[in-house]
């Protein structure tokens, strides 16, 4: 009987089927998942009638997935067939996982077909290493140039620089995208060296320097002659692995500060580290991925780009992470009581905007709205500020809202004994709850060590 | 004091408001009111107002010209709104009419808009992003299905009356698209011909109930390909299912393609 069924069934290994679109988009899919800057955001763009697709600059996410992350892009590898070995990434060409690679037209279908069912705002497409650096680039060329000339796609592209393919390719992927990336991994080039051997900072910086030069020579060009073909019109992105190598997080906030700066990149993502591999020389974390410290790196990020903070203000060597009960803002403000109270009808847009609890939409409807009259605590309510960080930190025609004292514990206990203020990982945890203020020595230059 | 009462539409406020200038009883003696009373209030008289597409034109032409087309859109947003879904300081349409009332006063009308101390712009301001958050949660959430005939075929159920503001956007987006956008709580629809105007249109008469299940053979195809893409996009280590409602809330579930089966 098994001799057989052995006899009956072909060889496995000899007869190679060709997976069916199904097939490979699982594949593809479930290979770039990991990958996080979905954001279609960045450029208004009207349709010119002749084709398919548009762009709003706030992004449009279509849905979102069980881990809450949106799904705006089709996120896909062009192939997993790679020729690389990161030791992080589950398509290193040691990993015995399926592989699969499109053609440009699947992709182009696949796109189009999702796009004008909005199920979807555009493309992202990354890729592995397949033969060689510029064997993929030039496939990825390919594909927008067809999804851009032959199906006339005129939404949105987010699209990877490959590390080490020729300036030519990425200069010619930069006029069909919109979006460009180039991932620096991991925020050092020694954790680099060691995780992913293939791959170099010069390699990576490379690119990216290159397309920050595209950018601004475009802009000149466009500045003279308006119909001048746009470059990378959505500016460029990367992102960072989170907890898969030492580095605290005053190394990981100066990198991104650095490539805002030197750079002036749109976006730094951060990505906390899952160990897909059960790689041996990675970190494994029995407590789930760095959530709580990725969302803080966010929220950092954010007081960079938007709220006019530098990365000194908010961590030093002294203290290299962020405080995980009190998000950064709060925490700066906690340290700093010298500037506070502030005075919501004279202080001046940068000041609001340093008040935990007011955001930049509360700090400009505050500018505008006391041009007409003086704003009360009710005032403030209406127009948006979440008046239980606030109240601690800001007096309304020189009145606090209640009797309080601009003191750093009274502030911080007040604060926490909002369970809300909290975050969701920690109160869940019942992570030490009694002897929680007895470890908060604010000022005291102790760390509060991240539980994860 | 004497109430108002129009019908709950763009043209019926406008036609109020018009009806409520000309009068010339004084605009403290002067209410308006969306909609069914409930309740009549002694000492007040109730005068009906019919929705008049001419008086409605001449009112947004004069929020156009003295006030600015910015103005114009918000106070129409505004009318757009379900003004019975929150606790609201006042009626919609009295809200409106309160607002205009102050912004024509004004000689930088538009700036009223910021004065949220006040009970009307604060009602104003609520509606106006009501009815947009939901149309930006509709660009987000529409989903078009293939008719047999190569239409493309959505429904949605919104609270506000969001049609004029999704149309624009997909004929803009899909221009070589014959599409309908159904909205089935207002009963209403755009529709969009290839290369052509969008209109929207009463549609309570249209047979859509049979038509618009018949689907295109590659409909089921790409259906299936655009849940299997949803499910292995999410990284099963960081599941969030809270944070997932929080983002796209639960009553948009049912006319999408991947969570309609999961609620």
């Amino acid at each position: 009987m098994k001799m057989q069924t052995l006899s009956t069934q072909p060889a496995a290994p000899a007869i190679h089927i060709a997976p069916s679109i199904m097939q490979k988009l699982t594949i593809l899919s479930a290979a770039a998942k990991y990958d996080v800057a979905c954001t279609s955001s960045g450029i208004t763009r009207q349709g010119d009638g002749s084709g398919i697709g548009n762009t709003l600059s706030c992004g449009i996410c279509h849905s979102f997935s069980a881990d809450g992350r949106c799904v705006s892009l089709l996120k896909i590898l062009f192939t997993n067939e790679c020729a690389f070995n990161c030791a992080y990434c589950r398509n290193n060409c040691n990993s015995d996982i399926e592989r699969a690679t499109f053609t440009p037209d699947e992709i182009c279908t696949l796109t189009i077909e999702f796009y004008r069912r909005n199920y979807i705002e555009g493309l992202f497409l990354s890729s592995g290493i397949l033969i060689s650096p510029n064997y993929t680039m030039d496939l990825i060329v390919q594909t927008l140039y067809r999804l851009r000339t032959v199906y006339r796609f005129q939404g949105y592209i987010h699209v990877k620089a490959i590390p080490g393919a020729d300036p030519l390719l990425i200069e010619k992927a930069g006029y069909l995208a919109d979006r460009m990336s180039v991932n620096l991994e991991l925020p050092t080039s020694d954790a680099l060296r060691r995780l992913a051997p293939c791959k170099s900072r010069h390699t990576i910086l490379k690119p990216m320097r290159q397309i920050q030069n595209g950018i601004t020579q475009n802009r000149h060009e466009l500045a003279i002659y308006r119909k001048q073909p746009q470059f990378v019109p959505a500016g460029q992105s990367t992102q960072m692995i989170i907890g898969a190598t030492p580095e605290n997080d005053f190394q990981i906030m100066s990198v991104a500060e650095s490539l805002y700066q030197k750079f002036s990149l749109k976006r730094v993502f951060y990505s906390a580290f899952v160990n897909v591999n059960h790689d041996a020389n990675l970190p494994s974390l029995p407590g789930g991925p760095p959530l709580l410290r990725e969302h803080r790196l966010y929220q950092a990020d954010w007081l960079l780009r938007y709220y006019h903070f530098t990365v000194d203000e908010l961590l030093s060597d002294d203290r290299p992470n962020f405080n995980v009960y009190l998000d950064p803002k709060c925490d700066w403000a906690l340290r700093h009581l010298e500037y506070f109270p502030v005075e919501i009808n004279t202080a001046d847009y940068r000041t609001l905007l340093r008040i935990p609890g007011v955001g930049a939409t509360s700090a400009q409807r505050i500018v505008k709205a006391r041009r007409s009259s003086r704003l009360d605590f009710p005032d403030l309510k209406k127009i948006g500020v979440v008046l239980k960080r606030a109240l601690y930190f800001i007096t309304c025609s020189g009145r606090t809202m209640y009797p309080i004292k601009i003191d750093e514990d009274f502030i911080c206990r007040n604060l926490l004994s909002d369970r809300t203020q909290i975050p969701r990982q920690l109160r869940e945890d019942g992570y030490r709850q009694l002897s929680l203020f007895d470890d908060m020595q604010f000022g005291g230059g102790t760390d509060v060590c991240i539980p994860m | 004091m004497y109430v108002f009462q129009c019908e709950d539409s763009i043209d019926g406020i406008f036609s109020g408001v018009y009806d409520a200038w000309a009068s010339r009883l004084g605009h403290k003696n002067i209410q308006l009111s969306s909609g069914p009373n409930a309740n009549y209030t002694l000492f007040c008289e109730y005068i009906p107002v019919t929705a008049d597409f001419e008086k409605s034109r001449k009112v947004s032409r004069t929020l156009i010209q003295r006030i600015g087309a910015a103005f114009y859109e918000d106070i129409c947003s505004c009318a757009m709104a379900d003004g019975s879904l929150k606790k609201l300081p006042m009626d919609k349409a009295n809200a409106i009419y309160q607002t205009i009332v102050l912004a024509l006063a004004c000689k930088k009308g538009a700036d009223v808009l910021q004065q949220l101390s006040e009970p009307c712009i604060f009602c104003v301001f609520l509606l106006r992003r009501q009815t947009r958050n939901e149309a930006h949660h509709l660009l987000e959430f529409l989903r078009f299905s293939e008719l047999e005939n190569g239409i493309l075929f959505a429904q949605i159920h919104p609270k506000n009356d969001v049609l004029p503001i999704l149309a624009p956007h997909f004929a803009n987006r899909l221009p070589l698209e014959n599409f309908i956008i159904y909205d089935a709580t207002h009963q209403t629809a755009a529709v969009h011909s290839a290369s052509k105007e969008y209109l929207i249109a009463d549609a309570r008469d249209l047979p859509l109930k049979r038509q618009m299940q018949q689907f295109s053979t590659n409909e089921a195809h790409f259906r299936s390909l655009w849940r299997a893409f949803f499910d292995t996009i999410c990284v099963e280590e960081r599941k969030n299912p809270k944070l997932q409602i929080q983002n796209i809330p639960k009553r948009f579930w049912a006319d999408t393609v991947e969570l309609a089966d999961r609620i």
